[in-house]
C-alpha cells in the first residue's frame, strides 16, 4: 500500500479510541507535572473518564459496524471491526476499573504517584493498537507501547525490593520475548515480502509451505507464549505478580493478559490461519495444544501449593491462559466454529472476575498487615459476609462453578473445541475439565479459609466507597454473565 | 405450556425468593430467618402436592413442561417438566425440606441466617435437578448442589469437617467434569447429525452413537453418578461426609442427594447410552450386590450410630442400582419406590441420632444403652425408622426391595445381553447374594437398636434424659406416616410410575436394538447401512422380551394387593386388575425366591396394622394364576 491512498478522513472516525486515549495519556502526564505535588486526587476520576471515554466510543462504532464487517484503516494498519472493538470496550474497562481501585492502595502503602494514571492510559492506547492491529508492524507497535509502560507501573512501587525485583525479570523477559517476535516477523516478511495480515494469509494460501514461514510462527508463538505467559514461557509471571502493586498485579492478569490475547486472535487466525506448518493436520493449533495442555497443568500444580493469594492467583492466571489457548487451538482447527465466540466470551469473563478479586485483595489489607496469605481470610464470612460473599462468588467463578461466568466461559470454549473434526480435541477438553477439578480445590481453600475458621485479630480494611462499588458491581456481574449469558454471546458473534 | 407447568415453575422459584429474603433479615433475627425458612419451604410443598392435581398417572412422558429459550447461541433451553419417576422425587425433596429445617431449630444456633439461605438454595438446586429436560440446566443445577452442601457440611459439621467437605468436592466435581465433556460429545454430534445445535434432553435421546462411543460415554456419565449414588468402591466420601455433615445435612445429603446417582442412570445414562449401559449391565449388578453385602458387613462393625446408617445408605443404594440394570418393570419399579422408601427411612434415622447427639453429645453405640426407658415416645419413634430402613412388611423398605429382589430374579437373558458367562444364572445369583443383604440389613440395624435403646442402663447420665418435644415430635411425625402410608398403600405411588417405568424400558430397548453405526437419529439410520434391527447379541425387543416382560407387568400388583390387606382392603382389588397389559398369566419363575428376601426378623409385629405373613404376602404372584 502505498502512503497516497491511505489516509481517508473516515479512518479517524473508526480510530477514535485510539485517539481518545492516547490524548488524553499525554494530557494526564502532562496535567500532573503542572499541578506540583499534593494529592492529585483528581487524576483517578479523570483517568475513569478518559477510559469510559474511549469505551463508549468503541461501542459506539461497535454498533454502527455490522456482524462480519471490517474496515481497513491507514492502509491495512488497523482494522476495525465487531471483534476488536468489543476488545477495545473491554480493555478500556478494565483500565478505568484499575484506576478507580488504585488511589487507596496509593494512600495506604505510600507509593503515590501520579505517573501511574499516566502510564494506564499509555498501556491501554498500546493494547487497543494490538486489538485493532492488522499489521505485524502495528501488533509490534502495541505490544511494545502497552510493555513498557506496563514494566514502569510493576516497578512504581519504589520501596519494595520485591516489585524491583519482578519488575527487572518482567523486562529481562519482555524483551527477550520482543526479539523473538521481531525475528519472528523479519522471516514472515522474508518469505512472504509483506507485513499486512491479510496480504500474508493470500501468499501463504497461494505460495505453499516455506520454512521461513514455519520458522517465524514458532517464534511468533514463543513470543505470544511470553506475553500470555504460557508454560514454559511463565516464569517471569509469579515474581513479577507478586512484586507489583495489587491493583497493577491485577491489571497485569486481567487486561494485559486480555490483551496479548487479542493480539493473537489477530496474528493467528487473520493472517496465519490455515494448515502450512508441518505438523499433522493442525497447523500451529498442534503447538498450541501441547502449550494449553502443558499451561492449564503446571499452572494449576504451581497454584496448588502456594500460601500467598496473590502468587496463587498469579499461578490461575497462568492455567486461564491455557484454556484460552484451548480457545485459540479450536479457533484454529475450525475456524468456521464458534472458538472466536468463546475466546471472547471466556476474556469478558475472566477480566471480571480476575480484577474483582484482586479488588477484594486490595480491599482487605492494610499497611500493618497486607493480608496476601491465606491463612489471613481466615473467618471474614463472619466479620465482613458481603466481601467475603463477592469473593465467593469470584472464587467459584474462577474454578468454574455454575452460575457463575467462569463456568459459562470454559463452557463455550470448551465446547467449540469439541467442535474439531474427528474428535481431534477430545484429549484437550478432557486434560481441561480435569484442570478444573484440581483447581476447584485451591480456589476452595480460600472459601474455607473465610468460612471455616475463626478470625486472627481484627481486620482493618480499606474503606473507600470506591472500591465496595467495585466489588458488588463485579459480583454482580459475574452472576449476570453467568445466569443470562445470551446477551454475551451476542456480543461476541456466537 | 399448560398453566400447570406454572406450578413446577413456582416450586423452583419460591425457595429462591426465600432465600434472597432471608438475606436480608438483620444479623441477630434468629427466629425470623427461621420462621421465613420453615414458611417458604412449607408452601413450596403445599404448592408440590398441587402438581399431583394436574398430574395425568397415565401418561407415560414428560407432564407440564416448561420451556424457554435461554442461551440462543447454544441452543440451551430453560426446559422443566415431570414424568411419573421425578414427580415423587420432587415431592420427597419438598417434603424432607422442611422437616429439616425444623430439626435444626435447636441444633444450629450459629449464623443461623447464612444456614437458611444455604438450605433454600440447596432445595432449589436440588429441585432444579430433578425436574430439568436440558442437559445444560440439568448440568448447572447438579453443580450448584455441591456449593450449598459444601457449605454446609464444612460451616455446620463437625471435628473433621474441612476434609469431609472437600473431598466430597473433589469426588463430585472430578466426576462431573467429565460428564461434562461427554455431554459437549453428545451435543456436538447431535448438531453433526441434525445442524441443529441443542441441549433439550428429549431431542437428544434420539441420537444413536456408535457402539464404541456409547461405550466411552457411558462411562464417564456413570462415572459421575455412581460417585453420587455412591457405588461401592466409589463410596469413601460417603461416611466422611455423613460423620462431619450436622444432622440437617446428613439427612438431605442421605434423603435426596444420594437419589441423583440413580436418577442421574435412570434420566440420561441409561436412555442416551443404551449399549453402554447394556455392555455395562452385568458389572454394574455386580458391583451393586457387591455394595449391598459389603456396606451391610461394614456397617455392622460400626460403633459410631452415624457411620453405620452412612454404610446402610450404601447397602440400600445398592438395591435401587441392582434394579435399573435388571431392567424388568417391577426391578426399576421397585428402584424407584426403594429411593422414596430411603429418603424417609434413612432421614429419620438420622434425625434420631441428631435428637440423641443433642442430648449426649456422642454417637457411639457404647455409651447408650436402656434409653427406651427414660424416652419411650423417641423409642417408638426410633423403632419405626429402623424397622422401614431394615424393610418390614408393611414399611415402606418392605415394597422396595421386595420388587427390586423379585424383578432381578426373574430378569430375562436380555437384561444382561453382553454377559459373559451366560451359562450361570446371573441374575438369580444376584437377586440371591441381594437377599442376603435384606436380612443382614435386618441384623445390623436391630443389633444397634438393641444396644441404644434397650438393655441396662450403663451410663447414669443416660438415666434422666428429656424425652423428645412437642417439636421433634412434629419433625418424625410425617415421616413415620410416610413410611406406613408407603408400605401399607403402595399402589399409587406404583401406578404413577407405572407408565414411565414402561416407557423408559421400550425406548431403552427401541434404542438398543439400532444399527452400530456412524452418529444417527433413532429410526433413521445413517444413508448407506441397511438397517438391521437385531444386529447385536441379545438386543431382540420383541420377541424376546416379551416371556420376562409378562410375569413383570402384573407383579407389581402383588405387594400392592397384598400388603393393604390388613388394613383397608377397598383399594386393593379395585386397583390390582387395572393395568395388566399381558393378559398371559405369569409362568412364575418367583415363589421359591421370593419367600426367601422377607427375611425372619422382619416377622416382627409391627405397631400399626397387624402382622401379615411375609411367605404368603410374597406368595401371592404364584397363587394369583
Amino acid at each position: 500500500m502505498n502512503v497516497a491512498n491511505a489516509l481517508n478522513p473516515s479512518d479517524l472516525l473508526y480510530m477514535a479510541p485510539l485517539t481518545v486515549l492516547a490524548l488524553w495519556a499525554m494530557f494526564v502526564i502532562v496535567a500532573e507535572s503542572f499541578a506540583g505535588g499534593g494529592r492529585r486526587a483528581w487524576l483517578m476520576p479523570l483517568t475513569v473518564a478518559g477510559c469510559a471515554g474511549a469505551a463508549l466510543a468503541s461501542i459506539a462504532i461497535f454498533r454502527s459496524l455490522a456482524p462480519g464487517q471490517s474496515v481497513s484503516m491507514f492502509g491495512g494498519m488497523l482494522i476495525a471491526d465487531r471483534s476488536s472493538m468489543f476488545l477495545s470496550a473491554l480493555l478500556c474497562a478494565g483500565t478505568g476499573f484499575t484506576a478507580l481501585i488504585t488511589p487507596q492502595h496509593q494512600v495506604e502503602y505510600q507509593w503515590e504517584s501520579g505517573e501511574s494514571y499516566g502510564m494506564l492510559l499509555l498501556a491501554v492506547s498500546g493494547m487497543v493498537i494490538m486489538a485493532m492491529a492488522g499489521d505485524l508492524v502495528a501488533t509490534f507497535l502495541g505490544i511494545e507501547t502497552m510493555s513498557l509502560a506496563v514494566y514502569v507501573l510493576t516497578a512504581l512501587r519504589r520501596g519494595s525490593r520485591r516489585a524491583t525485583e519482578g519488575a527487572m525479570k518482567y523486562f529481562l523477559m519482555g524483551a527477550f520475548a520482543t526479539a523473538f517476535l521481531l525475528y519472528g516477523i523479519a522471516l514472515i516478511y522474508g518469505a512472504t515480502g509483506t507485513t499486512d495480515l491479510t496480504l500474508i494469509a493470500e501468499r501463504l494460501r497461494t505460495g505453499g509451505q516455506d520454512p521461513l514461514v514455519v520458522i517465524g510462527t514458532v517464534l511468533l508463538i514463543i513470543a505470544f507464549g511470553f506475553k500470555v505467559a504460557a508454560v514454559p514461557f511463565h516464569m517471569w509471571a509469579p515474581d513479577a505478580y507478586e512484586g507489583a502493586a495489587t491493583p497493577v498485579t491485577g491489571y497485569m492478569a486481567a487486561v494485559v493478559k486480555t490483551a496479548a490475547f487479542a493480539g493473537a486472535l489477530r496474528v493467528f487466525t487473520l493472517g496465519l490461519g490455515g494448515d502450512f506448518l508441518p505438523l499433522g493436520s493442525m497447523g500451529w493449533g498442534g503447538i498450541f495444544a501441547v502449550l494449553a495442555a502443558l499451561t492449564m497443568t503446571v499452572g494449576n500444580l504451581g497454584a496448588l501449593r502456594q500460601e500467598n493469594v496473590k502468587r496463587m492467583l498469579a499461578y490461575s492466571s497462568v492455567s486461564h491462559a491455557g484454556v484460552l489457548l484451548v480457545g485459540l487451538v479450536a479457533l484454529g482447527v475450525q475456524p468456521a466454529g464458534t472458538g472466536h465466540s468463546a475466546i471472547l466470551y471466556y476474556l469478558a469473563a475472566y477480566s471480571v472476575t480476575t480484577l474483582g478479586a484482586f479488588t477484594a485483595l486490595v480491599w482487605i489489607g492494610s499497611r500493618e498487615q497486607e493480608r496476601v496469605l491465606v491463612d489471613d481470610w481466615a473467618g471474614l464470612g463472619s466479620r465482613h459476609p458481603g466481601q467475603a460473599l463477592a469473593m465467593t462468588v469470584f472464587m467459584l467463578s474462577l474454578g468454574g462453578i455454575p452460575p457463575t461466568s467462569g463456568f459459562f466461559g470454559k463452557f463455550v470454549v470448551f465446547q467449540a473445541a469439541m467442535q474439531a473434526p474427528d474428535n481431534q480435541l477430545l484429549w484437550l477438553v478432557v486434560v481441561g475439565v480435569l484442570n478444573s477439578a484440581l483447581s476447584i480445590f485451591y480456589y476452595l481453600r480460600l472459601v474455607m479459609a473465610m468460612y471455616f475458621r475463626e478470625p486472627i485479630g481484627e481486620f482493618r480494611p480499606l474503606r473507600a466507597g470506591a472500591l465496595t462499588f467495585a466489588l458488588v458491581a463485579c459480583a454482580l456481574l459475574v452472576l449476570q454473565m453467568g445466569i443470562m449469558p445470551g446477551f454475551w454471546l451476542g456480543l461476541t458473534g456466537g | 405450556m399448560s398453566q400447570a407447568s406454572y406450578l413446577l415453575l413456582a416450586v423452583l422459584l419460591l425457595p429462591l425468593i426465600g432465600a434472597v429474603l432471608v438475606m436480608f433479615v438483620p444479623e441477630g433475627e434468629r427466629d425470623l430467618a427461621r420462621g421465613i425458612g420453615l414458611g417458604v419451604t412449607i408452601l413450596t410443598f403445599l404448592v408440590s402436592l398441587a402438581i399431583l392435581g394436574p398430574f395425568d398417572g397415565r401418561i407415560s412422558g414428560f407432564q407440564m413442561v416448561f420451556d424457554k429459550e435461554w442461551i440462543p447461541g447454544l441452543g440451551a433451553h430453560f426446559k422443566i417438566g415431570v414424568d411419573g419417576i421425578s414427580i415423587w422425587l420432587v415431592l420427597l425433596t419438598t417434603f424432607l425440606t422442611p422437616i429439616v429445617l425444623l430439626s435444626a431449630h435447636r441444633a444450629i444456633e450459629d449464623k443461623v441466617r447464612e444456614f437458611v439461605a444455604a438450605m433454600l438454595v440447596l432445595e432449589v438446586a436440588m429441585v432444579g435437578t430433578f425436574l430439568a429436560l436440558d442437559l445444560f440446566l440439568f448440568y448447572v443445577s447438579w453443580e450448584l448442589m455441591l456449593i450449598p452442601m459444601y457449605l454446609l457440611i464444612g460451616i455446620w459439621g463437625g471435628q473433621r469437617r474441612v476434609y469431609a467437605s472437600i473431598k466430597f468436592v473433589i469426588y463430585t466435581m472430578v466426576g462431573s467434569l467429565l460428564m461434562l465433556a461427554t455431554i459437549f460429545y453428545v451435543y456436538s454430534k447431535y448438531s453433526g447429525v441434525t445442524g441443529e445445535f441443542t441441549t433439550d434432553l428429549e431431542k437428544l435421546d434420539d441420537l444413536v452413537l456408535p457402539q464404541t462411543a456409547q461405550i466411552w460415554c457411558f462411562a464417564a456419565f456413570a462415572l459421575a453418578f455412581a460417585i453420587k449414588v455412591p457405588l461401592f468402591p466409589l463410596h469413601t466420601w460417603l461416611p466422611d461426609a455423613h460423620v462431619e455433615a450436622p444432622t440437617a445435612g446428613s439427612v438431605v445429603l442421605a434423603g435426596v442427594l444420594l437419589k441423583f446417582g440413580i436418577y442421574g442412570f435412570l434420566r440420561f445414562a441409561m436412555p442416551l447410552f443404551p449399549y453402554g449401559a447394556a455392555a455395562a449391565a452385568p458389572v454394574i449388578g455386580i458391583i451393586a450386590v457387591a455394595g449391598i453385602v459389603y456396606g451391610a458387613l461394614v456397617a455392622f462393625v460400626q460403633d459410631d450410630v452415624k457411620k453405620l446408617v452412612a454404610y446402610s445408605s450404601v447397602s440400600h443404594l445398592g438395591f435401587c442400582m441392582l434394579g435399573l440394570v435388571a431392567l424388568t418393570p417391577q426391578a426399576i419399579e421397585g428402584a424407584i419406590f426403594g429411593m422414596l422408601s430411603h429418603g424417609l427411612t434413612t432421614g429419620g434415622l438420622f434425625l434420631a441420632i441428631g435428637v440423641l447427639y443433642e442430648r449426649r453429645h456422642t454417637r457411639r453405640m457404647a455409651d447408650f444403652g436402656g434409653v427406651w426407658a427414660p424416652m419411650p415416645v423417641f423409642g417408638a419413634l426410633f423403632l419405626i425408622c429402623v424397622l422401614g430402613s431394615a424393610g418390614l412388611p408393611g414399611t415402606s423398605g418392605f415394597i422396595g426391595e421386595f420388587l427390586t429382589i423379585i424383578g432381578t430374579f426373574i430378569a430375562g437373558p436380555d437384561t444382561f445381553p453382553q454377559g459373559w458367562a451366560t451359562f450361570l444364572p446371573i441374575p438369580k445369583i444376584l437377586a440371591a447374594g441381594a437377599a442376603t443383604g435384606v436380612i443382614l440389613g435386618a441384623v445390623y440395624l436391630l443389633y444397634m437398636f438393641q444396644k441404644v435403646m434397650f438393655g441396662p442402663i450403663r451410663d447414669e447420665k443416660n438415666r434422666h434424659l428429656p424425652d423428645v418435644s412437642p417439636r421433634e415430635i412434629a419433625v418424625f411425625v410425617p415421616i413415620v406416616l410416610g413410611i406406613f402410608l408407603m408400605g401399607i398403600f403402595p399402589r399409587p405411588f406404583l401406578k404413577m410410575t407405572e407408565p414411565a417405568v414402561e416407557r423408559f424400558i421400550r425406548e431403552f430397548k427401541a434404542k438398543l436394538s439400532e444399527p452400530d453405526a456412524a452418529p444417527h437419529l433413532a429410526g433413521k439410520p445413517p444413508p448407506g447401512d441397511t438397517p438391521v434391527p437385531a444386529a447385536n447379541p441379545g438386543a431382540a425387543p420383541t420377541e424376546n422380551g416379551a416371556a420376562p416382560t409378562a410375569p413383570g407387568a402384573t407383579a407389581p400388583t402383588a405387594p400392592g394387593a397384598t400388603a393393604p390387606a390388613p388394613g383397608t382392603p377397598a383399594p386393593a382389588p379395585g386397583a390390582a386388575p387395572a393395568p395388566p397389559p399381558a393378559p398371559a398369566p405369569p409362568v412364575a419363575p418367583a415363589p421359591g425366591g421370593s419367600a426367601q428376601p422377607a427375611p425372619a426378623p422382619a416377622a416382627a409385629p409391627t405397631p400399626g396394622a397387624p402382622p401379615p405373613e411375609p411367605s404368603p404376602a410374597s406368595g401371592a404372584p404364584g397363587g394369583q394364576p
